[in-house]
């Protein structure tokens, strides 16, 4: 069982980098941070992540306009106009997966809580509280944007994820 | 004598590293936009990397295609 567990577990941290690393791509980053490890957890076919965060009243599209909004409100607040930065080719794909520093924290802490007594699987939702349960960076300030309470989350993603 | 600014207590330093964050990335888009648009008309490695204030190589070894993919000569 614990093979068995360990298994899915690498399938899951397989999953989760290269949704989170598309996510970045296409959002013009050059590399995943929590708030793309967020949204890759929304893709997880287990659904917790995505539980959670309605719990809270929050889906991916509230999620993506929100990083989008912080990060637009940060360069209107000195000046610069974010409409008038134009398009760019997305980032090209790195040979290796790699995350930013942030993203690898997010990853070890939902790591830690899953195997945390009651120990389980991996799923969405320990992401989902890992990102919460972060200080500062842009995920945190699109949950703080929503208006999310971020100590709330993290509960109901435990919740959840103890229930998955 | 000169003396060092107090630090400034209205200062929110979540929102200053906010704004350092976005320019960081915009710079990046804006960085890839430049590169692509260079390589189209035909622009060197090293006149890019001249353009960034970097060397041609790290120019090429940043901001360069992806495995599989050649554009531009590296001269």
């Amino acid at each position: 069982m614990r093979r068995a567990r360990a298994l899915r577990d690498i399938s899951t941290m397989r999953t989760l980098m290269e949704s989170a690393e598309r996510s970045a791509r296409a959002g013009g980053d050059d590399l995943p941070g929590p708030e793309h490890l967020l949204l890759a957890a929304l893709d997880l076919p287990d659904g917790t992540a995505a539980a959670a965060l309605g719990e809270v009243g929050i889906g991916r599209r509230e999620l993506e306009g929100a990083v989008r909004e912080v990060h637009d409100a940060a360069l209107t607040s000195i000046g610069v106009d974010p409409s008038s930065t134009g398009s760019a080719p997305p980032a090209p794909r790195p040979k290796v997966m790699r995350s930013t520093a942030p993203a690898q924290e997010a990853f070890n802490a939902a790591l830690h809580l899953a195997r945390t007594k009651p120990r389980s699987a991996l799923v969405g939702a320990h992401v989902v509280a890992a990102v919460a349960e972060q200080q500062a960076g842009t995920a945190v300030r699109a949950l703080d944007h929503l208006g999310v309470d971020r100590d709330r989350l993290v509960a109901v993603a435990l919740e959840v994820a103890a229930t998955a | 004598m000169d003396h060092d600014p107090a630090p400034d207590q209205d200062v929110d330093p979540a929102a200053v590293f906010a704004r350092v964050v976005a320019l960081r990335r915009t710079a990046a888009q804006q960085e890839r936009a430049g590169v692509a648009a260079a390589l189209e008309q035909g622009w060197t490695w090293a006149r890019i990397g001249q353009a960034l204030g970097i060397s041609g190589q790290a120019a090429h070894k940043k901001l360069g295609p992806g495995p599989g993919r050649t554009r531009g000569g590296r001269g």
